[in-house]
């Protein structure tokens, strides 16, 4: 499962609680740092673990807690809320609509797999009877237009790009115009990598956003990613709120916490996950089964309804 | 002034107890600016331990202690133990009639190809003559991506001397067979160095890490660069680690390339995680 090896961890951190009859604010303050340092060393944002420590402690509040309540059970849906509240926003990304058209962008940092995942997800959806296509608009990176020309051709999906043009906002705005008129249901623009400290370079972007003003805009992160996801997500956010994540490159060693923090700090969910190179190397994502894991620590289902 | 105020607080042995504080905060410092937390844990315990049992005072005087010593630390494992100065590297390989080869590897995405053709811009001002191997036989575009490059390079050279071309044999074939004939080529050819680009690859993925070894003895380059982006986690330490495993026992990593610096703003903690960990392995910046 993804996130697997991140949810063991907390897991077995939690299962201190259960093996211990004596709930004190030394066994919590050992589960927490067990917790915490699980979500650290999976590159969760060194700020947001904090504060779901400060806030775990804070609400428990073990001190002032009447003597008869269940200590353990309070604590354990503490953290638990806490976890759930990192990974699952809460909020339902864009579902595209058939017999209509849907113009999908993608955004993010330079090489964080943008091109490969429009590829796979035209691709995923063509396999769901959707009539797709893509559109080039990165016309700084050398290549840029062949590698999308490639992949396409070899999934058999229409395309539209230049050699020539060098205006990504002039060249998306034919492209999705071409394809509207000739009634393609997914049409996914492909822009160049860019970063927050390029000014330029995300005033770029939303120019391209408002020239082909897409239904959905899906950011792209790399699943390796370190501290630095927090600004970048951040900064995305702000300039194109962006309404769903594609965490790429799962198939890696890297646990994918920078990218969860992305979540937590955007209120964005994350819809797919890229596991490999080839075309069909991507899985729907959902927080459900990670959370599900959680929620199995110390059999506490019953208290989730409120 | 000074020493009296030395003589009034100073003068307790540090202990452990009294230093957790000052390193906690260390510890936190040093990951929210993206070192990895097995590598901060480890500089803060060497800290800790060159610091126990010495004299010091308030939690003022610790909190300095400490960073003095992690800051020494830091600059000992930041500073290479050998440097590399290429153009001389190349100027000393051209004598044996041989151009000077150089590979770069990484996982997928960290800016190889870009790199290579950054470092294929400064040899051109020094007016060599490159052959560029296009060695990334599987991703889309790798071939072609390094073509724009070479022929923006080769505008340069009209300018300032030099020459610089392209080695490919499209996509599909043996990445270490065609490094080996763009040497060979070059030799015959009289190219000075040789820049080998390879493809991305995951560091956990056997089959792709194995095949490092082979070209490692079949291109024989004079130099291996890793290039890792600034931007990555704490799976920098396993990325430097793998990589350097890979090429088998005869051959390590001879230094790294860090990417994507001006993505990172202060967060510049993985050149630390790359280095603390790999022995032997030289920090050349970007
Ligand atoms: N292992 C693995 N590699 C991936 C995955 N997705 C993309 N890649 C690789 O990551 C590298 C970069 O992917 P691209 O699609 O070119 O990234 P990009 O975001 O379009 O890059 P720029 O356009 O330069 O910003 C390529 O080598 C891809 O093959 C994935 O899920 N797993
Ligand atoms: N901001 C920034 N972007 C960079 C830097 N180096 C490379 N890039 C960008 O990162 C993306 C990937 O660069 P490539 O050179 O294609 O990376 P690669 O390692 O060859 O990628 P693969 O061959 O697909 O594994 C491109 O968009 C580059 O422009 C850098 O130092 N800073
Ligand atoms: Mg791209
Ligand atoms: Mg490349």
């Amino acid at each position: 499962m993804v996130l697997g090896e991140l949810s063991r961890r907390l897991t077995s951190a939690m299962s201190a609680l259960t093996g211990s009859n004596i709930i004190d604010e030394k066994l919590l303050d050992a589960v927490l740092k067990e917790i915490c340092s699980a979500l650290l060393e999976s590159d969760v944002n060194v700020k947001l673990v904090g504060n779901l420590r400060k806030s775990v402690k804070q609400k428990v509040n073990l001190k002032d807690l009447p003597a008869g309540v269940n200590k353990k059970r309070i604590v354990q849906k503490t953290v638990v809320d806490e976890l759930i509240k990192l990974v699952d926003p809460k909020v339902e990304a864009y579902k595209p609509v058939k017999g209509k058209t849907n113009v999908i962008m993608f955004v993010g940092l330079q090489g964080s797999g943008k091109t490969t995942s429009c590829t796979k997800l035209a691709l995923f959806y063509q396999k769901q009877g959707f009539k797709s296509c893509l559109v080039c608009a990165d016309t700084f990176r050398a290549g840029a237009f062949d590698q999308l020309k490639q992949n396409a051709t070899k999934a058999r999906i229409p395309f539209y790009g230049s050699y020539t043009e060098t205006d990504p906002v002039r060249i998306s705005k034919e492209g999705v115009d071409k394809f509207k008129k000739e009634k393609f249901e997914i049409i996914i623009v492909d822009t160049s990598g860019r970063h927050r400290q390029e000014k330029e370079l995300f005033a770029e972007m939303v120019q391209i956003q408002q020239a082909v003003k897409p239904h959905q805009t899906i950011m792209v992160l790399d699943a390796s990613i370190g501290q630095a996801a927090e600004s970048q997500s951040k900064a995305f956010k702000e300039s194109s709120n962006f309404g769903a994540i594609i965490i790429t490159k799962m198939d890696g060693h890297a646990k994918g916490g920078g990218a969860i923090s992305a979540v937590a700090v955007t209120q964005t969910p994350i819809v797919f996950i890229g596991t490999g190179e080839h075309m069909h190397e991507l899985e729907r994502f959902s927080a459900q089964p990670f959370i599900s894991k959680l929620l199995g620590m110390g059999d506490i289902q019953g208290l989730m309804e409120h | 002034s000074f020493g009296f105020f030395k003589s009034f607080i100073g003068g307790k042995q540090i202990s452990t107890e009294s230093l957790q504080p000052a390193l906690e905060k260390m510890r936190e410092h040093l990951m929210k600016k993206n070192v990895a937390k097995g590598i901060a844990d480890h500089l803060c315990e060497s800290v800790e331990k060159i610091l126990i049992d010495q004299k010091t005072g308030n939690f003022q005087t610790i909190k300095n202690k400490v960073r003095q010593t992690m800051q020494d630390s830091l600059r000992r494992i930041l500073t290479p133990g050998s440097t590399i100065d290429v153009l001389r590297e190349i100027r000393q390989v051209r004598r044996e009639l041989r151009p000077f080869a150089i590979s770069f590897v990484g996982v997928n995405g960290v800016g190889k190809s870009t790199n290579l053709s950054k470092v294929a811009f400064f040899l051109l001002q020094n007016k060599l003559k490159i052959l560029i191997a296009a060695c990334d036989t599987f991703r889309s575009g790798a071939v072609e991506q390094l073509r724009v490059h070479v022929s923006n390079l080769k505008e340069l050279t009209e300018r300032e001397g030099g020459r610089i071309e392209l080695f490919d044999r499209g996509y599909g074939k043996d990445a270490a067979t065609i490094a080996k004939d763009a040497v060979d080529f070059a030799t015959k050819e009289d190219f000075d160095v040789v820049l080998i680009d390879t493809a991305g690859r995951r560091h956990s993925d056997q089959r792709l890490m194995g095949s490092l070894e082979k070209f490692a003895s079949l291109a024989k380059p004079d130099l291996i660069l890793m290039v890792a982006e600034a931007l990555v986690g704490t799976d920098s330490v396993a990325q430097a680690q793998n990589f350097n495993n890979a090429l088998g026992t005869n051959r390590r990593l001879d230094g790294f390339v860090i990417s994507k610096c001006d993505t990172v703003g202060d967060m510049v903690g993985t050149m630390i995680s790359m280095v603390a960990d790999v022995y032997g392995s030289e920090e050349t910046g970007r």
